[in-house]
């Protein structure tokens, strides 16, 4: 096993329960407590891993497929992006067409799972991700389409490892670290889009389409979530790394730092900004679409076309 | 092989004459099934060698004045047409058989429907085939007639002959168009063979331009395409299930075929033409998936799903004709080979979910989603096959929508265009694409999940039993090439690499598709994965515990306080108001102890249609209200002094620059 591929899979297994953990912490530490265990979220899903599971009596069996096919597209979607600063675990031409598909149909499955509950609250959520997602989806391809023009490749690893060299690139990376922001944020469910600590059920998004799930499927959309976080955040601190050429634990330890450091900051926002109303949020949202409009922009300056 | 073809069609007319002859509403099934099942066999039989890699074939026949001698051609774009057209139109007889029969039981006599599909069958043959721009005219003629009759099935509602008549009224408004378009080309070659007006339309010029246009338009109109699609949800919701099925996945298609056809007659496109396809394809798609997700009718949001997918056909073509005008093989390849694999994948998944639509019409007796709601445990068969249907449609992974939108991505985003505006245009043209793929998940989630999932959201609605097999069959077969095509591409590959063949692709047809392999064997595996979790999610479900929905505390919940289908698309269809009018019915109470009752009613209605009916209605009244308001508001004519400002300064600019 090469090291590139073991420094992955060590970050893949590790980092989405750390990175949950750092938010929290963080958040915690603002708010003058002392806060949970850095690991809880692991400590969660292995005392979930051992409940049984109870299914709406309403449910058809898409209730307890849709958590595992949310499972499995983020793990795949966390296969392909360069989790740990080196090139990851696989990588092929339009592979950012696929990483943004996948979550849509992982997001799909979580929809259609809300849906099957009969519950006004899950539907309710379920609307609202849909809905947002149709203004995300764009500004991920935006940003993704135009770090490829620059870079002149086509997948992940290559185009997120634009290093701004000349003005036009410049504003299509800062463009592009503003877009992926708001991408994480919404992704992951997070202040000011969404509140996953609400107890209101009416002012949430992603929590309120989870309210049925228990047991083995809840565990497996925790860690879903927390592996998309990492995808996420892994894309940024990629753009982030300035050694991301240099030797690979090196690289890693940049990106490793970069990710825990966007979780700092999630956490940070998160503590000191209230939740957007809910007519607000799309607005938003259109701030990563304009941050992409820009980033494409800037790529007309760019030497780009068929040599 | 040209014998096969004909006798083929032969046997198309002898079944469909018996079919009217015949009685027996059995009886003529079968004459139509046998028949379609032989003349399939013999359209691929003839076809078959020109899949493996043959050159085109083409026999002529005399034919009476004043054609005299019509040209029977079958070229890779007629073979990847007939390859599927007919085979479809036969699972679609066979569907009708299963769909029609709570009719016949009630002395309905089917026999002329029946020989209908046959004769849709006929038009086929003939448009894809024939090189005569008469006999052209008659094939397109013979399906739009054959297909407004079979909308009209239930032709004692008024409100369906209107939908029928609707749809006859803007085919032949297309028509006139494409007859004008021939009429010009023959004014000037004085011969109605397409390999005339071919050689005529290999130069520049505007003749060219002009009848560019008016083809456009005509196929635009037989193939919905946004502003000319007012008369297709009508019709889509009016129709029999397998009519809407066939229509939008099979019939319509011509309108697409037909512009291929004569942009292969045309050779290389000027740039203009490939940016007004791709622009034209782009509101097409936009246009139909807003459309799509605030339809309360299911066969409605199917019908406006159908332009969205013409639409991303399109951006597909516009992206081929683009790199044909720049010499960029690469761009062809990827243009065509996703906008035609996507006409392909298109007639699989929108042929099912509208089958899906008829068997829950056939058990519910209505396609109300409002009314719908836990249809899964009832019909669970039909919800499963829909659900396939749906998930493709939004060109979700492992199935077959993702890979023809793949293959357009990979043209829209390989930074192959030759200037870096060019790309530009290009990488904004991908992201609208993207928004049609959410929006378009939004849809299908709302209508799958509306209709099939929850609690019966109307307890009175009688829910009847499953469809029988003769409906199920078709259905399976459609979605089991769903997910064939979406594991194994390269099956549907194959019907359209002949068309390929055609178009200058450069020396690497298969080479340029090697990348895209790659996330193809990742499919793969994510469909293995899928299947896997498949079964874990099956075996648990056995032995769990069961309770109740989690009602946030409240234990009095009802199937009627669910999220409705208005609710669901309610927050989306804010964002983009101005493009999804609604009509709002309403009387709201206005004190505080209301003594009567009030109520509210929204429906949205067809932006377009809309506007059309508004002109005609009151044009002169708008014209004056427009008329007087700029008058009477400063901001108008500051505008008006502003823009002849700014000309002014840019005609200086433009003069100083030269």
């Amino acid at each position: 096993m090469s090291l590139a591929v073991a420094l992955n899979l060590a970050v893949l297994v590790v980092l989405p329960f750390v990175l949950t953990g750092v938010i929290n912490r963080v958040k915690s530490l603002w708010s003058g407590r002392k806060g949970p265990p850095i690991f809880q979220l692991a400590y969660d899903v292995r005392r979930l891993l051992r409940k049984t599971s109870v299914y709406s009596s309403t449910t058809t069996p898409i209730f307890r497929l849709a958590p595992l096919a949310l499972f499995v597209c983020s793990l795949a979607s966390a296969l392909i992006s360069p989790l740990a600063g080196v090139p990851p675990l696989l990588s092929f031409s339009f592979d950012f067409v696929w990483l943004a598909y996948l979550w849509g149909l992982g997001r799909m499955a979580l929809l259609l799972a809300a849906l099957d509950t009969g519950s006004s609250f899950e539907g309710m959520g379920a609307a609202r991700e849909a809905t947002f997602a149709t203004l995300l989806e764009p500004a991920l391809f935006l940003v993704s389409g135009s770090l490829c023009a620059f870079t002149r490749s086509h997948s992940l690893h290559a185009a997120f490892a634009l290093h701004p060299h000349d003005g036009a690139s410049l504003l299509a990376w800062a463009a592009a670290l503003v877009a992926l922001f708001i991408v994480v944020q919404v992704e992951a469910a997070r202040m000011p889009v969404d509140d996953p600590t609400t107890h209101l059920e009416l002012t949430m998004i992603h929590e309120v389409m989870v309210l049925d799930h228990s047991g083995v499927e809840l565990a497996a959309i925790q860690v879903a979530s927390a592996v998309k976080l990492l995808v996420g955040t892994s894309l940024i601190s990629s753009l982030l790394n300035p050694w991301s050429q240099q030797a690979p634990l090196l690289a890693a330890a940049a990106s490793v730092g970069g990710s825990l450091l966007i979780a700092v900051v999630v956490g940070t926002v998160e503590s000191l900004i209230a939740r957007l109303k809910m007519r607000a949020v799309p607005q938003y949202i259109v701030v990563a679409l304009g941050s992409g409009v820009l980033a494409l922009l800037a790529t007309a300056w760019s030497s780009g076309g068929v040599p | 092989m040209p014998t096969l073809l004909l006798s083929s069609l032969m046997v198309l007319l002898a079944g469909a004459a018996l079919c009217v002859g015949l009685r027996d509403n059995r009886v003529s099934a079968g004459v139509a099934l046998s028949t379609q099942a032989l003349a399939s066999a013999l359209t691929l039989a003839s076809i078959l060698p020109l899949l493996r890699g043959a050159p085109a074939f083409e026999q002529a026949l005399p034919w009476p004045p004043p054609i005299e001698r019509v040209v029977f051609r079958v070229d890779g774009l007629s073979a990847f047409f007939l390859s599927w057209s007919l085979p479809m139109t036969l699972l679609g007889t066979a569907y009708a058989a299963g769909y029609l029969k709570p009719y016949f039981d009630r002395g309905r006599h089917g026999g002329p429907h029946f020989a209908l599909l046959n004769l849709t069958s006929v038009a086929f043959v003939l448009i894809y085939t024939v090189q005569n721009a008469l006999v052209f005219l008659l094939g397109w003629e013979i399906a739009a007639v054959a297909a407004w009759l079979l909308v009209i099935w239930d032709y004692k509602s008024q409100k369906i002959r209107f939908a029928g008549f609707n749809y006859l009224v803007s085919t032949h408004v297309g028509l006139f168009v494409l007859v004008a378009a021939f009429m010009l080309l023959h004014s000037r070659t004085g011969s109605m063979d397409f390999h005339a007006f071919g050689e005529l339309l290999s130069h520049p010029s505007s003749l060219r331009a002009t009848v560019f246009v008016l083809l456009g338009v005509s196929f635009a109109l037989k193939s919905a395409f946004f502003p000319f699609h007012t008369w297709l949800p009508r019709a889509h919701s009016a129709a029999p299930a397998h009519v809407s099925a066939l229509m939008s996945g099979v019939i319509h298609k011509a309108g697409l075929f037909g512009f291929l056809r004569f942009v292969l007659l045309m050779g290389r496109p000027e740039e203009w033409m490939g940016w007004s396809v791709l622009g034209f394809g782009a509101l097409s798609a936009c246009f139909g998936v807003l459309s799509t997700a605030t339809q309360r009718d299911l066969k409605r949001l199917l019908g406006y799903s159908s332009t969205e997918n013409v639409g991303i056909v399109a951006i597909g073509f516009g992206v081929g004709l683009l790199g044909w005008s720049w010499n960029v093989p690469t761009l062809v390849l990827c243009g065509f080979a996703g906008g035609l694999l996507h006409i392909l994948n298109h007639a699989f998944f929108k042929c099912l979910l509208f089958y899906g639509a008829g068997c829950v019409y056939r058990a519910t007796h209505t396609v109300d989603l409002e009314r719908l709601g836990g249809l899964a445990k009832r019909l669970p068969y039909t919800a499963t096959l829909f659900l396939v249907g749906a998930l493709s449609i939004c060109a979700l992974p492992p199935l077959n929508g993702f890979v023809s939108e793949l293959l357009i991505y990979s043209g829209l985003l390989g930074s192959t265009a030759p200037s870096s505006q060019d790309n530009l245009v290009l990488i904004a043209t991908a992201a609208t694409l993207a928004f049609v793929g959410a929006a378009s998940a939004l849809s299908m989630a709302r209508a799958f999940g509306v209709a099939f999932l929850g609690s019966p959201r109307e307890p009175s609605l009688q829910v009847g039993e499953e469809a029988p097999a003769w409906m199920l069959g078709p259905m399976f077969l459609h979605a089991l090439a769903v997910v064939v095509i979406g594991v194994a591409p390269q099956l549907g590959m194959r019907l359209v690499r002949p068309v390929l063949l055609l178009l200058p692709v450069g020396p690497s047809a298969d080479a340029a598709l090697a990348p895209l392999a790659a996330v193809l064997s990742a499919n793969r595996a994510l469909a293995a994965a899928l299947l896997l979790a498949g079964v874990i999610a099956f075996a648990r479900g056995r032995h769990a515990r069961r309770s109740a929905t989690w009602g946030c505390g409240y234990t009095a919940a009802s199937p009627r306080m669910q999220y409705t289908a208005a609710s669901f698309s309610a927050q989306f269809a804010r964002l983009f108001e101005p493009l999804l009018p609604v009509l709002r019915r309403e009387r709201l109470p206005d004190e505080l102890f209301a003594q009567q009752s009030g109520h509210l009613a929204s429906h949205h209605v067809d932006a377009v249609e809309r506007r059309i009916f508004e002109v005609l209605g009151r044009g002169e009244e708008l014209v004056v209200q427009a008329s007087e308001r700029i008058s009477e508001q400063p901001r108008f004519t500051f505008a008006a002094g502003f823009a002849v400002l700014l000309l002014i300064g840019v005609l200086l600019v433009e003069s100083a620059a030269r």
